[in-house]
Parts: structure tokens; sequence; C-alpha cells
């Protein structure tokens, strides 16, 4: 419309509510032609409720949507489809027992001229695709048995296929690996040149400085600020988002050399180990009380495994594991938490939450029975834990017994945390406990880890996202194909330099 | 700050309460709407007679006592098909011990109980250690069950004759059947109400039950949560098994028999009546109250179209709707 | 664990109850007469009309109460399940039925129920299936040995008078009618050169008969006549000599005769069995009952067994027509 560059999807004054709640109120939007339009706000403040609108998922708004000039209505995913808009989701919906060619055509497979299933097309032209998105993947295999960020990649090949002009992507890249991030923004690019418009929601200021032309910042369902992406500082952005000044994101905690040794991990070795995981292979590392200690490496370097081995929640391990002094040899989670560990695991609505039960239930499931008396909660002290938890850690909640699922990412994830720290441990084993959680509460979560390392607890946290290790962590450990390959201090190492060790040369498996 | 934490704790729960008794609501409508459909005998409501009450009462507590030990069960996110085949077997082997046997009514109680609780602690081991699905694992305990039936009684039904000779069963044991608490309240419909008053307690307060609810919730946050997952599971099987024994002792009682056909069926029933009471399927939410709410429920729809002489088939239909709808309620809750 | 402790302490709650015995006399049946000028309820209590032998009984004792302007009767179907039907007659007593007709699942567990009943003063006439004790007015059926007899005589005197082998397949193991039936049988073959070699059983149902029979042609060929306790046992047993390819080489025999469409009658008139017994199903019986107890004020006797017929191709149809005025 303006400047010139065609409009491919208009949204005028879009509202919509939940309830009571008002997730949208009068949001003007437009996507043009070869753009990438970054859509930012903290978690709850409208974008995902905004795109489901634009993708035809939720259809009781009020506004207009436009397609090229034309207002349309949708009623359902399908009608937005033929429009040519593609949502990539955040929870993926793909089919786990499913081939990922059968995924890729899932209802709308190529028939053979006789009507039946034409497996060879699809099979061939799933690897078109996926060699357009930069994965190597046998488009046999089954999409169960895929890594996060693998699966990622395929739904994203999948919104390709549709060929579609408006492409919605919601934190692709929040399961990736620094070089899948880079393919990925390669397909992007391409798609750009291809006069496609692209709405990229993250949370990574970095990423959109990297790609985005606009950015769009929404706070409390309403736009407040337009970007030029190009010339916006990370610092505008936040402010935006959170409506007042950022203040240092990564709080310093006195690093603590001095400490007394808290974990040492001798030789891990997890001999067994099952297809699809990537178990630790001789993993050697020490954690001092008072320190946080960051995990690096790409996906499938044995982050996640080493946490759960730690945890007695992986396999059968061999090596040493000296913990407070002893050695020690979780037989599952209830050991481990009793020896004074406690793990968070890395996606919080499948291995971390109840999400229909109450945040209270949530909180105090690991101390439930040291809360009761002879196998009988009280209820008030079972409440009056939770309640000073929930306190502690600032979430932001109405009443605890509200369902976990009404709070925010950030909050949800504080919860978890919550639910560890009443164990009193020694020790947090973390994995990715910022993901999908927006700025401001990343930055409160930074800061407990700060305060519980202060208070002489040990973390050891593992992260795909450098600038978080390099700014919380005292000292960074690198693994690569289960083994501990680098071990460097923040003080004097960026994020380039743990990339490049997280790279390494290819180490056969 | 403190006060308006607690105010908001409190309605959020007036909110919530609605559903979460949403059985009670029914069962209130369904009591209702059977005063107001009752037959009546010279001005009197047939429906509200203390003995038909009880009847009531009566019939549904052998379903009622199983389908409290099954809201155990699926809470955590299970089934247990084997409980209308444990209740014939636990009928059969009271008949069998008392009459055959000779035992003493307490030994041959205790034994059948073991029974029951055994059978449930083998189908916990099997579906929460070696993790086959427990509508496998509980098909199979059916069948199992239903054999070890067979077998123990020769294949028919063992009858139940009192007195103090030899082949006589003690003649306390026929209070299950015949007799009355008080000259009105039925036996059988006793016990029932003394097992749900347990269970409500026992699922409100204890440590045990909030890992219960949390294995439903979401089975791998309570596992990295420190639940003891796979001896909770087993327990629960184990309760689960114990109350449908202790029904089938109730059955054989009311009956005077115990026959290896006992309790056909009885696995739906109960399913029906723990999911009219609220209580999801997919485990994590529900209660016992909802479930005893719904085993009334069913009972009380029952009796008022058997007061009516509806026709049998029809009322198969009614019964059906009814859990459809109650279903579907559920998915009207607020998540 | 205290909840289990709990449990087991109730268990022993109810053991150690104490008793004590209160059994009242049986009333007079003429009580509940209240003469020809009377309007009366009828309470039908069927164990399981999927059995077409039980619904047949409901479809008899529909159509002879039509006849009689006073009664009217309520059905209800326990649908095989003993508790079910003890709640269906305790419904009845709280709709203060005038009469109980009850056509048992099983004898010991409906006892009390029926007893009940009985001593409340309503009069209970009892069908097929006895409960035990003697507190009902009366029990209309047939006599199992009787028939078993009748059938045993048939194949003894028409089927193998020069002797032969004979296969059976029983009904439901346990069952009071399946003995029954195969004891008469014994009995009236016994000293004429009538070998039972091969003895099975079949549960009453026609694809069981068919399975066993499966097994009896393959296992013992040289058999000439298979007796089935029931008609359906026996159309299996045929479809399966048929699927031999030998159904004209064998005679079956059926019991039961019900004048229904699928029907024993049927499938003598067809030929497919050479013969059946008739299990009369007593509906018809009752109301007439029912009827003299209700309406005339009088005594009926305490047991009234009712009759058998032998069915060949040559009364097939002719007993049909008789049973099925009008269709």
């Amino acid at each position: 419309m303006d400047n010139g560059v065609a409009s491919l999807v208009g949204l005028v004054r879009i509202s919509k509510s939940y309830g009571g709640v008002r997730a949208c109120r009068e949001v003007d939007l437009t996507v043009r032609a070869g753009e990438v339009h970054a859509l930012l706000g903290e978690n709850g403040a409208g974008k995902s409720t905004l795109m489901r609108v634009l993708s035809g998922d939720l259809t009781d708004y009020t506004g207009t949507i436009t397609v090229g000039d034309r207002p349309v209505r949708f009623h359902g995913p399908a009608d937005a489809q033929r429009a040519g808009i593609a949502m990539i989701h955040q929870e993926l919906d793909l089919v786990p027992g499913l081939s990922v060619a059968e995924n890729i055509f899932l209802g709308r497979e190529p028939r053979t001229r006789l009507r039946t299933l034409d497996r060879r097309a699809m099979l061939r032209e799933t690897r078109t695709l996926l060699r357009r998105t930069g994965i190597d993947l046998d488009p046999r295999r089954q999409v169960g048995e895929l890594r996060t960020g693998e699966q990622q990649l395929v739904s994203i090949a999948k919104a390709l296929s549709l060929d579609a002009k408006v492409l919605i992507m919601d934190e692709p890249t929040s399961a990736l690996s620094s070089a899948e991030v880079d393919r990925m923004f390669t397909v992007i690019a391409e798609l750009r040149r291809a006069g496609a418009g692209i709405v990229y929601i993250s949370h990574r200021m970095d990423e959109i400085g990297r790609i985005a032309d606009r950015a769009t910042v929404l706070r409390n369902g309403c736009v407040v600020a337009e970007f030029d992406a190009r010339d916006m500082t990370a610092d505008q952005a936040a402010e935006a988002m959170i409506g007042r000044p950022v203040r240092a994101m990564f709080t310093t905690h006195e690093t603590a050399d001095t400490g007394e040794q808290l974990l040492e991990v001798r030789d891990l070795v997890v001999p067994r180990s099952r297809p699809g995981r990537r178990d630790p292979a001789g993993i050697s590392l020490t954690v001092r009380r008072g320190e946080i200690v960051g995990l690096a490496g790409l996906l499938g370097s044995g982050r996640t495994e080493l946490l759960e081995t730690l945890f007695g929640a992986g396999g059968r391990r061999r090596g040493s594991v000296i913990f407070k002094g002893r050695p020690v040899r979780p037989r599952g989670p209830r050991s481990a938490i009793r020896l004074g560990m406690v793990y968070m695991p890395e996606d919080r609505r499948i291995s971390g939450l109840a999400l229909d039960h109450s945040v209270l239930a949530n909180t105090v499931l690991s101390v439930v029975d040291r809360i009761a008396r002879l196998g009988v909660v009280s209820r008030r002290r079972e409440a009056g834990a939770a309640t000073r938890i929930v306190r502690d850690l600032s979430v932001k909640l109405a009443s605890v017994r509200d369902p976990v699922s009404a709070l925010s990412g950030g909050n949800q994830q504080k919860v978890v945390l919550g639910r560890m720290l009443l164990t009193e441990p020694d020790l947090l084993l973390l994995d990715e406990p910022t993901r999908g959680v927006d700025v401001g509460a990343k930055a409160e979560i930074y800061h407990l880890l700060g305060q519980a390392a202060q208070r002489g607890m040990g973390v050891l946290l593992a992260s795909s996202e450098l600038a978080e290790l390099v700014g919380v962590c005292d000292r960074v450990i690198v693994l690569r194909g289960g083994r501990d390959v680098a071990e460097l201090r923040t003080e004097q190492a960026g994020e380039a330099d743990l990339l490049a060790a997280s790279m390494g040369e290819v180490v056969p498996l | 700050m403190t006060t308006d934490f607690v105010a908001e704790t409190r309605r959020a729960s007036v909110r919530s309460m609605v559903f979460r008794f949403q059985s009670l609501f029914g069962l209130v409508a369904v009591f209702v709407a059977a005063i107001v459909f009752s037959p009546s005998r010279d001005g009197e409501l047939l429906f509200l007679t203390s003995d038909n009450l009880f009847n009531v009462v009566r019939a549904v507590s052998e379903i009622g006592i199983i389908a409290v030990g099954m809201t155990f069960v699926i809470l955590i996110g299970g089934i247990d098909l084997s409980v209308g085949a444990m209740l014939g077997l636990a009928a059969v082997g009271s008949a069998v011990l008392l009459v055959e046997n000779d035992f003493g009514l307490v030994p041959a109680v205790l034994v059948v109980l073991a029974v029951g609780l055994g059978f449930g602690l083998l189908q916990g081991v099997a579906s929460a250690v070696f993790g086959i699905q427990a509508f496998i694992v509980t098909l199979a305990g059916l069948q199992i069950a239903r054999g070890l039936a067979r077998i123990w009684s020769g294949g028919q039904g063992v009858a139940i004759a009192y007195g103090e000779g030899p082949g006589e069963a003690p003649i306390a044991f026929s209070l299950l059947g015949e007799r009355t608490f008080n000259g009105l309240v039925p036996i059988p419909a006793l016990i029932f109400v003394v097992v749900a008053v347990l269970a409500v307690l026992f699922l409100r307060g204890t440590a045990f039950s909030r890992h219960v609810y949390a294995i439903g919730g979401n089975e791998k946050a309570a596992r990295l949560s420190g639940v003891p997952v796979t001896r909770v599971k087993i327990v629960v099987f184990g309760i689960c098994g114990l109350l449908a024994a202790l029904a089938g002792i109730i059955h054989a009682g009311q009956l005077n028999q115990g026959s290896p056909n006992d309790g056909l069926g009885y696995e739906l029933d109960a399913i029906a009546a723990v999911v009219v009471g609220g209580t999801s399927l997919a485990g994590g939410r529900g209660s016992v109250v909802g479930t005893v709410a719904g085993a009334l429920l069913l009972g009380v729809l029952n009796n008022i179209l058997a007061l009516n002489s509806v026709d049998t088939n029809v009322q198969l239909l009614i019964k059906g709707l009814v859990i459809v709808v109650a279903a579907g309620l559920q998915r009207l809750r607020p998540s | 664990m205290r909840f289990l402790v709990a449990v087991l302490v109730l268990g022993s709650v109810v053991a150690c109850g104490t008793t004590s015995e209160n059994r009242s006399a049986g009333p007079a049946t003429g009580a509940a007469c209240k003469g020809a000028g009377g309007k009366y309820v009828i309470g039908m209590s069927q164990a399981n009309v999927a059995e077409p032998y039980r619904q047949r009984m409901d479809d008899d004792i529909r159509a002879a109460a039509k006849a009689v302007p006073q009664f009217e009767v309520r059905f209800t179907d326990a649908q095989q399940d003993n508790s079910r039907q003890v709640a269906d007659v305790e419904n009845f007593l709280t709709q203060q039925v005038d009469l109980l007709i009850i056509s048992p699942n099983e004898a010991k567990p409906l006892t009390g129920v029926v007893k009940k009943a009985f001593d409340k003063g309503v009069p209970v006439i009892v069908l097929d299936r006895k409960v035990e004790g003697d507190a009902y007015t009366t029990w209309i059926g047939a006599d199992n040995v009787e028939i078993g007899r009748q059938a045993g005589k048939y194949v003894a005197e028409q089927l193998l008078p020069n002797g032969g082998k004979v296969a059976e397949i029983r009904g439901l193991a346990g069952s009071t009618p399946a003995r029954e039936r195969g004891d008469g049988f014994r009995e009236s073959i016994r000293g004429r050169r009538i070998e039972i070699v091969v003895s099975q059983d079949g549960d009453w149902l026609r694809e069981k008969g068919q399975e066993k029979a499966d097994a009896i042609l393959k296992s013992t060929p040289d058999i000439q006549v298979i007796y089935a306790h029931n008609d359906p046992m026996a159309e299996g047993a045929y479809l399966a000599a048929r699927a031999a390819g030998r159904q004209d080489a064998l005679k079956f025999i059926g019991i039961d005769g019900l004048p229904i469409p699928s029907g024993g009658l049927k499938a003598v008139e067809a030929g497919r069995l050479s013969a059946t017994l008739i299990y009369p199903t007593a509906g018809r019986e009752a109301i007439e009952s029912a009827r003299r107890i209700l309406l005339d004020c009088q005594q009926v006797p305490k047991t009234q067994t009712l009759q058998t017929q032998l069915i060949t191709k040559d009364n097939a149809a002719q007993v049909y027509a008789k049973e099925n005025p009008g269709g």
C-alpha cells in the first residue's frame, strides 16, 4: 500500500477476548512481500493469539483481515492455507508415529494415476524440501525418533511445501543449534527473495537484528512500538516490551572460586546407550558451591543426557560421581533429590509440570511427603510452603489454586524452580531454563540463579543460548559427541569462542 | 496482601466448585426428577419410601465399592478391567472357603481380601515395572481371574448354606444378605458408606494421594519431581483389587452363592460411575465424592426407570445418554 | 498403608457381626384376591431375554394376559445377572405388585428375595428354574429328566433300532437342565446296544455346538446320531456336518422346539433336525394360574409339571401353526 511495496496480508483493528480477558486490542499489522516482519512482546502480550487469528485457528475475533486488499474471513486453518498463509507452531503439530515424508504430506498425499499413494513422489519431494531446509534426514524415519531440533526443521519443511505467500514462524529456533539456525536463516533469505512475507516471532534479539526488516512490539494486546529492525537496539526493543527500562540482564554474583567442591564427575560413561540418545561417553567436570557452571554444545552433544544421568534418570553409568565428598549413585530422581540434587527438565510442558493442576500442587510435589505427618498432609502447611516460595520467586499469579496453565511461560518455569528450591537442594541441574521465556522473566530467572549460588548452591546449567552461558556462568564446559572437549572461563572467553569449541571438528560416532 | 491472596484463592475455588462437584449437582437433579416422576400409592411417593431408598443404596453398594477402587486407578491414568472377574473370584472364594473348606468367617474374609490385594499388586507390578499398558494387563487379568474362579468353583455356582455344622457357613455371614443395621440400613450399604468415607478422607489429605494425582497429571514430571511412581502405581492397583474382592465377599453374602460368572461386566458399570462422577479418563483429575455421587446417580436412575416400568431396552438407551452427557459436561469445565 | 489396614479392619467388623433369625411363616395366598372386579398389576421378572426361549416366555405371557382385561403385566430383564434380578424383584415390591412371576436366573441367589415377596403376602409364580425352599405359591415347568427320557426313547426306537453310536453335545456344565437332560437320555437307552461315544459341553450356544461337532466329526467319524441338549446346538452340529458333507448320513435331535421362525419346529419342518422335544415356556399356564389366584380366589397346586411333546416332520408344521394362531 504505502511506499510501493505490495501488502500481502493486512490485519485491521483485530480484537480477541478469552472470557473476560482481552488478548488483542485493535491491532493493526501489515505483512509485505519480501519482508521479514518480527513480532515482539513478552509471553502473554498477544503475539500467539494474533497469529492464530491470522492463520485461521481462531475464528471468533472482531476486525478485518485483508488478503491482497480484499477482506476475507477464515473459518479454519484450511481456509487460511488456501489463501496462502501457513503457520509453524511453537508446539509442533507433527504425528510422532508417522514418517517425515508422511508428516509433510499429511492430508494431501500425492496420488498416482490409479489414485493410490504415490510413495516415490512423496519421498522425492520430501528430499528436495529437506535439502532446501538444510537438514540431512532420511524421509522414511519416524518423526518420534527425531530430536526436537530436527522435528522443528521438519515442520519448517512442511510449511515450505505449502508454497505459502505468508509464513508465520513462532519461535522456530528455540530448539535449534547455532549451525541449524544459520541454515534456517538461509532458507528465510531465499523465501524473502522469492517474494514471500514472513512473520517471525522470537525472544532472541540477536536473531531479529540479523534477519528482520521491520519489528512490531506488542504489550498487553496492543501495538506499542514499531521499529525499523535494522536500526533497533536490543535495549529499545526490551524497553518497549516490558514498558520500562531494563535493568542489567545478567546480574553478576560473586564469583566463588574458593567454594568447597560440591560435585566431581570423572570419566562418566553410559555404556549401553539407547539409539537416539547421546549418552555420556567420557565426561569429567567439577562444580563448586556458589558456582554456576555452563554446559554448552550443539544439539545432540549430550547435554541433556549428562544431566539426566547425574540425576539418576538416564541409563546405567560407569565412572565416578562424587557429591558432597562422597561417591553417589542415585537409583532414580527420588534418591537424587534425597541426596540434594534437583533437576529442571528441558521441556516444562512435557516433563516439568502437570499443566491443569494447581500451582500449589505442582509447587509442593517434591516435598509433600516431608510436609506430611504420618502420611497426612496439613493443608495449611502445604499452602504456606507454596505461598512462601511463590512470593520468594515473585511468581505472578492470582491464586495458588489456579492451574499452572494460566501462567505465562516464565512464571511456569518459576514454579518448577520453586518446586526444586523447596527441597533445599545443594545442586541445581538445569536444562534450558529460559527457553520460551520472555525477556523480563529471563532476567528474573538469572537473578534467582545468582541468588541460589550466593547462598552456596552449585548450579550446572545447560543452554543453547551462548549469550546466556557467557552472561550467567563462571565457567562453561563444552560438550561434543558425549565428551567434554573444552572448558572456558567466561571472564576471558566470549560467545565466538564457545561456538568454535562446540563446532570443532566432526567427532566420529 | 495476605488477605487478598486468601480472598482470591477462595474466589477461584468457588468458580471451580460447580465443576468439581458436577456429579453431586447431577445427583440432586436426578433425585428431584425421581421424586417428580415417582409413582405413588395411597398418596405416598414410592420412590421416597425408606425401603426403596435403602434398596437403591444396597443395589449400588457393590458397584460403588468397585468404583471407588477404580477411581484410584483412573486417577493415575490407568484402567482396571479385571474388577468384575475379581468380584467373581472373590465370591467363589468366599463360598468355597466357608462351605467346602470350613474356614471361619474372619479367616475366610482375610484370605479372600488377601487374594484380591495380591492379584491387584501383581497387576500393578506388570503395569508399573514391566511397562505393559494397564488396559492390556487387566484385560489379561480379567481372563485369569475368571479362569481361577472357574477352577476354584469347579465350574459352577457354589451355594452357601448356613449353620453350625460342616459344609455350612457361619450364620454371621448371612448378615450381608438379609440383615440390616438398626433394622433399616442394609449392611452392604453401610460398608459402602464406610469405604467411601475412608477413601474420601484418604484422597484429600495424604501425601500418597498427592502422588496419585501428580502421576495422572504428568507422570514424567512426577517421576522427575521425586514421586515414587512405580510404588504408588503398584499400591493403587492393589487397592483396586482389594476393594473388588471386598465387593465379591458382599456379593456372595447377598446372593448366598459364589458363582464364577458373578460380576460379569461390572467393570464397565464401575467405569461409568467414575466417569459420570467427573473423573477424567486421562487421569489426574477427579474425586471419590464424585464417583460415589456418580454411582448413586446411576442407581437412582435405574430405580426410577424400573419403578415406572420403563422397558429394559429403553433404560439402556437412557443410561447411555446420561453417560455421554456427563462426559460432555466435563469438556466445558475451565482448564 | 493405613487405608489398607482400615479396610481389613472393616472386613473383620462385618465378619464379627451378630445375627438373629427372623423367619415369618408363609402367608395364605387368598389375601391378594380381590375377585374379578379388581385391577391387578403383575410383575414378571425375566432372567435374560437374550435367550430366545425366555423371550418367547415373555411373549406368551404378554399374549395370554391380553385376554384378561383386569391384568397389567410389567416386565423386567435381569440380563443374566443375579444381583440385577434381586433389584428387579425389590422394585416390584416397592411398586406393590399384586402378583409376582419370576423366571429365576439361578436358584440359590434368588431364593431370598422370592421369600421376601412371598412373606409380604405377594403370590409368587416361579417358572422354569426352581428356587430353594417352599416360600412360593406355585412352580410351573417341565421335567427335564422326562424330556431326556423321551429323546432317548426316540433314538432307541426310531433312529437306531438296531443299536449304534451317539454323540452328545451338552448344555452349560454344571447347570441343572444339562444334567437332567443327559441323565434321562441315558436312562432310556440303557440296554439297547446304543453307546454314547463322545460327550462335549456346548454351553447352550449354536456356535459352540458347531465347534464341538466339528471336532467330534473328526475324532469319531463313525457316529450316527448327534443328540444336543437344545435346538441351537443341534443346528450348529448340523452346520458342521454340512461343511463336512455328511449332513444326510447323520441324524440330529434337539430340545426346546420353540415356535418361532428361528426355532426348532421350523428346523424339524425343514428336515435339518430329525426331531425335537418341546420344552414349554409355561407363559400361558402362568397367566392361567394368576387368574385362578387373583380373580377366582382359588388355590393352585404347588407344583405344575408340563408335558413335553415329540416333534417330527409329521407334526412340526401343525404344532407351529397352533402355537402361532393368526400368524
